[in-house]
């Protein structure tokens, strides 16, 4: 199966024998699918607009570039706060300090969505879970939504299941404490 | 004549780059009108990002389905990961970012295509990315894997530009030289082969051509 037109998670069982494209598997990696890269470009241009083949591998690069520099931001940002994990508002706060603020002001609409969603489609009613100790600076991020840090400790069992997407990989964060004390440590998986 | 034609028409490309008083009218009759036609795209680049982040706001608040994305969050995630310092990431991260590149995406290719109708051409190519990173500040992290050739073009273009009005110096010297005085000019011989009225006719008939290939270098 190579790049699916839609979400390709599923897809990547064997990202390391991926071998489609005249990228070697290690090098397509690294990129977003050309496939929908162009998609997006084309949504931005006249319909009679081309676009060159090496148009599209830059922009592949581009985008890349873009995740890593702003990862490389909110990573740093979670060290210095001691806390394991990045989240959504880490990398919100990183777009605005990387000179982005006009993408955080929708963005912003679109995580609250996601959580109120998440929310509902876990059905948890957002109840406590195990809570990492590093994690009770997180109320200073500013906002007042859930908290859907990666549950305790990141076993393979749970990265595995996350490249699938599994609706147990989001109700295990689904339910990020939301209530009014910092620092909730139930069960801590270990 | 085809020679005396291309002369002219280098002479008066690079009337513009010169400030020469004896040709004041030529390069003010160019130049008020070239500079509307970049204000004009330029505005008009401003509307179209107004509307780009107006148009985000809207399917934002439509979002209702989280599950398919426009691009892999698998992929996304892996991209993430490829920094050692990054240990864990939340769910929502890879969804966040999902959304952010789309955004990178168009709001770069936007600019990118302002330039390749600057060009008049119909196909987006890397060297339009290319200038429109060099054009937007908060792109300033893509120098370094933008191509250089494709950087060098743009220099290279002034460059040409630099060389055209150097070469076309000695030309717009007898302009003025013929003009007041006929008899210098017999004098000097050459501009007495060139007669003033075809000299003048061919410049006005040339002029969109060098304004139109400038771009090209």
């Amino acid at each position: 199966m190579g790049d699916s037109d839609r979400d390709s998670g599923g897809g990547q069982n064997g990202n390391n024998q991926n071998g489609q494209s005249s990228l070697s598997p290690r090098e397509q990696d690294r990129f977003l699918p050309i496939a929908n890269v162009s998609r997006i470009m084309k949504k931005a241009l006249p319909a009679n607009a081309k676009i060159s083949k090496d148009a599209k591998e830059t922009m592949q690069e581009c985008v890349s570039e873009f995740i890593s520099f702003v990862t490389g931001e909110a990573s740093d940002k979670c060290q210095k706060e001691k806390r394991k994990t990045i989240n959504g508002d880490d990398l919100l706060w990183a777009m605005t300090t990387l000179g982005f603020e006009d993408y955080v002001e929708p963005l912003k609409v679109y995580l609250q969505r996601f959580r109120e969603i998440e929310g509902e489609r876990t059905g948890l009613g957002r109840p406590q879970t195990g809570g990492e100790v590093g994690e009770h600076q997180r109320d200073a991020v500013g906002d007042g939504g859930g908290f859907y840090g990666g549950g305790g400790g990141m076993q393979y069992h749970q990265h595995h299941q996350f490249l699938h997407q599994q609706n147990h990989m989001y109700g295990a964060t689904g339910g990020g404490s939301d209530s009014g004390g910092g620092a909730a440590s139930g069960r801590t998986r270990t | 004549m085809d020679q005396q034609g291309q002369s002219s028409a280098m002479n008066y490309g690079s009337n513009p780059y010169q400030t020469n008083a004896m040709t004041t009218t030529p390069t003010g009759s160019d130049h008020p009108a070239y500079h509307q036609i970049h204000q004009q795209q330029q505005q008009q680049l401003t509307q179209q990002l107004q509307s780009f982040w107006e148009t985000q706001f809207k399917e934002i608040e439509k979002t209702t389905d989280f599950k398919n994305h426009s691009l892999p969050l698998a992929r996304i995630k892996k991209i993430m990961k490829a920094d050692e310092d990054v240990r864990m990431i939340s769910a929502e991260a890879p969804v966040v970012f999902a959304r952010a590149c789309e955004m990178f995406i168009l709001e770069l290719t936007l600019r990118s295509w302002n330039h390749t109708e600057e060009n008049k051409r119909r196909t987006l190519q890397k060297n339009d990315i290319a200038a429109a990173v060099t054009r937007t500040d908060i792109f300033d992290f893509l120098v370094d894997i933008v191509p250089r050739e494709d950087l060098r073009d743009e220099v290279l273009g002034g460059v040409g530009a630099e060389a055209a009005t150097a070469a076309g110096y000695p030309y717009g010297y007898l302009p003025p030289g013929t003009a007041p005085i006929g008899n210098p000019g017999m004098v000097m011989g050459n501009p007495g082969a060139y007669p003033p009225n075809p000299y003048m006719g061919q410049p006005m008939w040339q002029q969109p051509g060098p304004e139109q290939q400038d771009p090209d270098n």
